[in-house]
């Protein structure tokens, strides 16, 4: 999500791209731990080299047009920087039985970990952003298959000073409560799991604050006073879905006064409107088309119903598909997030995981995982660990985690179940609990046995389990 | 530049500091300097009295100075500024400056919003939006301030907005964001309501123009594909454009594969058509976008 992160907006990246001098000094970076492993299989992989040559030559689109402009001569250097680690090996990585390199679990846990910690004085613009650091880090965590039980204590401690009295969780002690620090302290918590962790969110002042939100057109605004976009309606019904909050809205909530009554009234039309006329979802109706506002759309609207009634019935469906496949990057694999930008490791998720969602309306198997997959082990991993934008970027905690979320929505089958959906107790946003994984994608494989990722669920993005346990927790309980 | 502080401000002796009361153990915890820590601090303390006041306003400058990221201060100034009617003027200039110093920051644009949408005039942001464009072309943030400006103040039908629309998608014919743009412009203010046929014409040759001079171009095929869709005109209109740069018959000679995902969508419409678009889309899937093969095959199977 585009939300209070310090994540560049996308299009930012193009100037560092070209002279971020950073990119050269990481790339020239020759300590080379896997030195003399790599010079006995040396034939093997010049084998594998050809072998990926041969691969990103059958997907690259023979017609390249002559006219120059900044974005083909930005897309022409970023495919520069990126080829050579799709081809060949620059990060000395060991290989998978595919030739490419496997995944870094170990090194991936490290950086998280490292992310969990304290932070020096020079990054207190992340200070709003707290939340979400913990987020993106257990998330990642639990995806490369890691317990973080022993850390529940703390993160439940974590939380309890931005817990805003009047509901909502801000980025930390006395901040405004925002919907998307609210989002990434319950998916944490929720993470962490057990009665503490769950107790220790106040879930009446969370439905007042959640009716403050609520706006007349349909959406919901991310603060008081803040911006509405497509964030607060996805990030609003995860928590709701999550928590067992009522679906009417309390009595104090201002949108009463012009009628409205439950927190969906309005809700599909105003998403719907966000769909534009590239068929793509954008921030607010009329903004452009992005990847990250789609996977909002399409979770906001899997949450208020099943996906096969819900996106067929808001958007245009074979619009979405037309567009969502157009973010495939060719010959990188990865996506962008909107028409004409370049690849970026983050849209794994946004745009990756919008693809079980969309299958599960139109009911076929749509998307190249394969070269998704291509993309993020041999492109998208930093070489000291954690995972990246592109080559030569930085790794964060935020494209680790969705790096690692795409994966798993690559490796695994998410099925919507109708059998298992309607026996779901009480909950009133029940839809997204009928989830299941159903085995592992079966196309081709570019994966060892050794680079699986955990499932993810499709639009909680956190373990299948700990949803589960969450949901069962709150059903049993009466009232707030 | 020296830190500031408020301890020993004699301005600040009534306030009584509200530290930031982690646990003892919190993950993502940031060693604060002091001038950040006590700033917010008072900052928490002034928000729970709820002060509105000059010397809150010069607070929250500081805090801006030091984390532009920090939405509860530019949400709180707003009130700040609104309970003293304060000169919005002054804070535009202001904001104008500090624009330029932080120009990947989402909050400042959120903030330029409310303020300009309670000014009730958009003089000068249009000049100041193509300074900030001039950076970074496709800021999301830039072009959806754009858009609210269009949508507060009316001026769909602006010539100037038109004119200059067209000007960035000169600089950049793949500038999807200014092709959004121009699409929010002409046809964003009608809602269902049918557009002229003479606007709907020229929103055709303009597209077309642009794809002549790049057919491999998605901003602008979408565009064009847009706007036929969205006046209802069959797809079949654009067959005859769209067999200039591809044609089934001529495999080889392909110049763009969204003609080719264009001509798809023709055959499509037409029963007796439908070999011809799974050749297209045979086409598409082996050789002009492979890529999306999966996607290709699953339109194919859609005809059977
Ligand atoms: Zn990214």
């Amino acid at each position: 999500m585009a939300g209070q992160t310090s994540v560049p907006a996308p299009s930012s990246r193009l100037q560092e791209i070209v002279s971020d001098s950073n990119r050269i000094e990481e790339l020239s970076d020759t300590d080379n731990e896997y030195a003399d492993e790599y010079e006995d299989v040396g034939t093997v992989v010049d084998q594998h080299e050809a072998a990926n040559m041969a691969y990103i030559n059958s997907m690259i689109s023979p017609i390249r047009d002559s006219l120059e402009t900044e974005t083909s001569i930005t897309q022409d250097e970023t495919l520069a920087v990126v080829l050579p680690f799709l081809e060949g090996n620059p990060n000395d990585f060991l290989l998978n039985t595919f030739g490419l390199p496997k995944l870094q679990r170990e090194k991936h846990a490290a950086f998280l970990h490292q992310a969990l910690g304290d932070y020096p004085a020079q990054m207190a613009a992340m200070d709003a952003a707290r939340p979400w650091l913990v987020y993106w880090s257990l998330q990642g965590l639990t995806a490369l298959g890691y317990d973080i039980s022993d850390m529940r204590d703390r993160i439940v401690e974590t939380f309890l000073p931005s817990q805003h009295p009047d509901g909502g969780y801000g980025g930390g002690h006395g901040q405004l409560p925002h919907l998307a620090a609210t989002y990434a302290a319950v998916l944490s918590l929720v993470m962490a799991g057990g009665t503490t962790a769950y107790e220790s969110v106040n879930r009446k002042s969370m439905w007042h604050y959640l009716g403050r939100m609520k706006q007349v057109d349909g959406g919901f605004t991310m603060a008081p006073g803040g911006e509405e976009d497509i964030r607060g309606a996805f990030c609003a019904l995860v928590v709701m879905s999550l928590l067992n909050i009522p679906l009417d809205l309390p009595p104090d909530a201002p949108a009463r006064a012009h009628g409205m009554t439950t927190f969906l009234d309005k809700l599909g039309e105003w998403v719907s409107r966000c769909q534009t006329f590239e068929g793509g979802i954008s921030a607010a109706p009329g903004n452009e088309a992005h990847g990250a506002y789609a996977f909002c759309g399409l979770g906001c609207l899997s949450i208020m119903g099943p996906p096969t009634e819900t996106l067929n019935k808001y958007f245009d469906m074979p619009l979405l598909l037309h567009w969502l496949s157009s973010r495939q990057c060719s010959p990188e694999g990865g996506y962008n997030g909107r028409t004409n930008k370049l690849v970026d490791g983050c849209y794994s998720h946004w745009v990756g995981s919008c693809w079980p969602l969309v299958e599960a309306a139109v009911g076929k198997e749509v998307s190249n995982r394969s070269a998704l997959a291509r993309y993020i082990l041999s492109a998208a991993q930093h070489k000291k660990g954690g995972l990246i934008d592109k080559p030569g970027k930085r790794a964060d905690a935020y494209h680790t985690c969705y790096n690692l979320a795409g994966l798993s929505a690559a490796q695994h089958k998410n099925v919507y179940d109708e059998a298992t959906a309607p026996d779901i107790g009480k909950s009133e946003l029940g839809a997204p609990f009928g989830w299941k994984v159903d085995g592992l994608f079966e196309g081709e494989r570019v994966w060892g046995d050794e680079d699986f990722v955990e499932e993810v669920h499709p639009i909680f993005v956190i373990p299948y389990q700990a949803a589960e346990d969450c949901r069962r927790y709150f059903e049993a309980k009466e009232g707030f | 530049m020296a830190p500031t502080f408020y301890h020993d401000d004699p301005k600040w002796s009534n306030i009584k500091p509200i530290p930031q009361n982690d646990t003892a153990r919190p993950l993502a915890a940031i060693a604060y300097t002091d001038e950040y820590s006590e700033a917010m601090s008072y900052l928490r303390a002034v928000m729970a009295k709820n002060e509105y006041s000059h010397r809150v306003l010069g607070l929250t400058d500081h805090i801006i100075s030091m984390n532009p990221a920090h939405y509860t201060i530019w949400l709180y100034r707003f009130k700040v500024l609104s309970e003293l009617h304060a000169d919005l003027r002054e804070e535009i200039a202001w904001l104008n400056v500090t624009a330029l110093k932080h120009l990947k920051n989402y909050q400042i644009w959120h903030h330029r919003q409310t303020v300009i949408d309670k000014l009730g005039s958009p003089e000068g942001e249009a000049d100041f939006i193509a300074t900030m464009l001039q950076q970074d072309t496709k800021n999301y943030h830039v072009w959806s301030y754009r858009q609210f400006l269009v949508q507060r103040f009316g001026l769909f039908d602006d010539e100037g907005e038109l004119k200059w629309t067209e000007g960035m998608i000169e600089e950049d014919v793949r500038n999807n964001s200014a092709w959004n743009h121009r699409y929010f412009l002409v046809f964003g203010g009608k809602g269902e309501q049918t557009a002229d046929k003479a606007i709907v014409e020229r929103e055709l040759n303009y597209a077309k123009a642009a794809i002549k001079k790049a057919p491999q171009n998605q901003s602008s095929w979408n565009y064009l594909r847009g706007v036929v869709r969205r006046n209802k005109l069959p797809t079949s209109t654009l067959k005859d454009f769209a067999l200039e740069f591809a044609d089934i018959e001529k495999p080889d000679d392909v110049t763009s594969s969204y003609a080719l995902d264009t001509l798809a969508d023709i055959y499509t419409e037409y029963q007796s058509k439908r070999e011809e678009a799974k050749k297209a889309l045979d086409l598409l899937a082996t050789r002009y976008d492979p890529v999306r093969a999966h996607y290709w095959n699953y339109r194919k199977r859609l005809l059977e």
